[in-house]
């Protein structure tokens, strides 16, 4: 049983690999398949239609609203200017030398990072970091993988981030900040290297193009009102700082930055049009990532049903290293199978096997936070299908697999310095 | 053929201010602002004598695909030249009856020169000087001030360098603008190859 039910698994990877499904509707089809198999009735308790689909659907619904707040406060920070600000004011101060201008999009990029993720994070600090970069001579590739680096960066104190894990994984969010900030300097690290050595290695460049006079779009309303004030600026520190510094929860720490938002950058009576604007914004950003977590909702469900844990435990078990070396070797060897929508990508199957780590015993919860959040970190910046990596390589002008090869050496010290205070930690 | 009115009738500086406004960090800006810097980065292009050049020359084909005619990378020095696009320039002045201010092999050596002053900017104080003449002042505290950087100056500058050392009656940018208008096909390159 175990084995049909690892091949169907296997089933579902290819489907997502070929594109044959879009991820949300193969981890569907693997919850509805993987509970057959594991003899679930069709209704009732342990069952398809009522534990899988009913209860699985909203089971991650915390992570669905933080996750809308963020896009909402991402969408904000876009009206009004405040990421184009910050990256205007780092040409402006540190455009002689390119890097610095780099380093520059990097800690906004972080900061973004902590605030939302995915395709809308890179192209709130790629729109204008990106050509900006490129402008001053950073190479493309670098360029494109400067914001990918500082988005996973801040990826360890993205607080929807926080509350998917603390959710899927039942830890509670405390549990899930106190690894993140173990995280986070393994993460930062290999940000600020990255720019710093790919800057040396590559130097800067300067093309003569015959697009450099090729009339932008009409510029957007915020470019029309000019910079965003100073003190508006600081908003994105304002959920990480009431959330980490003040312990304040997930959903208030985010309603707090959009309202230090709206009262710092918008007049009195435009504040209700601009809030249900970017809300319903907020709304078109969020649908794709929110689609996905239902549906992992549901995967979760299924390979938690009683029949599935049972028959997956002992194959998993077989397989899974107890010795803390070996864990931190043999998952470290296993970190390309988190690229491509592979198996390991804890935002597609990864997230139901996290969940039969945990349900079948194998490892405690905190070791499987610390595996997630691990390969969360190389799948955030290499992985080639991921939207952000297509966004932001796409937009440079180069190719997603050029930025996941000079970005990947980098990644995946990340994750094995994840692993290592794992294995440290929690073993 | 004749140049279409709207090109070869505009200015270099109305150019560069279009370079300008093109380029990111410049959104919204005064256009009076823009133009002002246009004009002192062409003049500050015109006033650089001649800039030697260390750059290993590379010629290469595929620019067209890219709208590359020339790309200075300086680990390893090099100036790389599409012979594609170059040649496609060539014809262009041509077709537009442009050869008075291009003479023939002058977008060759536009773009060279061109290179060279991003080599130049790269190594040397010149970025400083560049930047002082600009004026942009991002901060003052009493009577200091700090000059900020100007996105897209130094590529004015670079043209304007190559239209002074190159003979060239109309700045490079005329025939950019020309290029990322034109038909794109590719032509038979100077040495006969077809690209």
């Amino acid at each position: 049983m175990g084995v049909v039910i690892l091949l169907v698994m296997a089933a579902g990877v290819a489907a997502m690999l070929t594109r044959r499904l879009p991820t949300a509707f193969a981890l569907v089809v693997l919850a509805v398949v993987i509970a057959l198999v594991a003899g679930a009735p069709l209704t009732g308790k342990d069952s398809v239609l009522d534990t899988v689909l009913q209860d699985g659907a909203p089971a991650l619904a915390a992570t669905m609203i933080a996750i809308l707040l963020g896009s909402w406060l991402g969408k904000l920070l876009d009206e009004t200017g405040i990421a184009g600000t910050l990256v205007r004011k780092i040409v402006e101060f540190g455009g002689d030398r390119p890097v610095v201008v780099a380093l520059g999009v990097l800690a906004v990029s972080t900061l973004v990072g902590t605030v939302t993720g995915s395709a809308p994070a890179a192209m709130l600090a790629g729109i204008i970091g990106i050509p900006a970069m490129i402008a001053v001579g950073i190479p493309k590739v670098t360029a494109a993988g400067t914001i990918l680096m500082g988005i996973a960066a801040g990826m360890p104190f993205e607080l929807p981030v926080w509350q998917f894990f603390s959710t899927a994984l039942e830890l509670p969010v405390p549990t899930v900040r106190g690894f993140m900030i173990k995280l986070f300097p393994f993460a930062l690290a290999a940000a600020v290297l990255f720019v710093l050595i790919e800057s040396r290695r590559r130097g800067v460049e300067h093309t003569w193009s015959a697009k450099s006079l090729a009339p932008k779009p009409r510029p957007g309303r915020r470019a029309r009102l000019g910079d965003a004030p100073w003190y508006a600026l600081l908003t994105p520190v304002v959920p990480l700082v009431l959330a980490l510094g003040l312990d304040v929860a997930i959903v208030p720490s985010l309603l707090a930055g959009v309202l230090c938002c709206l009262v710092t950058t918008t007049r009195p009576r435009e504040m209700n049009k601009r809030l249900l604007r970017t809300l319903y914004g907020g709304f078109e950003v969020a649908a794709a990532p929110i689609t996905l977590f239902i549906a992992i909702g549901i995967l979760l469900a299924a390979v938690k049903l009683p029949g599935a844990i049972d028959a997956l435990e002992p194959l998993v078990k077989a397989v899974s290293p107890q010795n803390a070396v070996l864990f931190v070797l043999v998952f470290t060897v296993l970190v390309p199978l988190c690229l491509y929508r592979g198996p390991l990508n804890v935002f597609g199957l990864g997230a139901g096997i996290a969940g039969v780590l945990i349900a079948a015993g194998i490892y405690p919860a905190t070791a499987v936070l610390g595996l997630a959040t691990s390969y969360n970190q190389v799948f955030g910046v290499a992985d080639p299908t991921s939207t952000q990596t297509v966004w932001s390589a796409q937009y440079a002008g180069v190719t997603p697999q050029q930025v996941m090869v000079r970005t990947l050496p980098y990644v995946w010290a990340v994750a094995l310095g994840g692993f290592c205070v794992t294995a440290a930690t929690y073993l | 053929m004749t140049a279409p009115p709207d090109l070869a009738a505009t200015d270099d500086i109305e150019f560069g201010v279009r370079l300008l406004a093109a380029t990111p960090t410049h959104e919204g800006r005064d256009r009076d602002l823009l133009r002002h810097w246009a004009t002192v980065a062409t003049e500050f292009g015109a006033r650089l004598g001649p800039v030697p050049s260390r750059a290993r020359v590379v010629e290469r084909d595929g620019g067209l695909a890219h709208g590359l005619l020339a790309r200075y990378t300086s680990r390893p020095a090099t100036v790389e030249l599409y012979t594609d696009t170059l040649a496609r320039a060539e014809a262009l002045v041509d077709e537009r009856g442009w050869r008075h201010w291009y003479p023939a092999g002058s977008v060759r050596a536009a773009a060279l020169a061109h290179e060279a002053v991003h080599e130049l900017l790269h190594h040397g104080p010149a970025k400083a000087e560049l930047k002082h003449a600009l004026g942009h002042v991002v901060l003052r505290a009493g009577r200091r001030r700090l000059y900020g950087h100007v996105a897209g100056a130094e590529e004015i500058a670079a043209h304007a360098h190559a239209r002074t050392v190159c003979g060239l009656g109309r700045s490079p940018l005329l025939l950019t603008a020309a290029l990322a208008t034109a038909d794109t096909h590719p032509v038979t390159a100077p040495h006969g190859r077809e690209k």
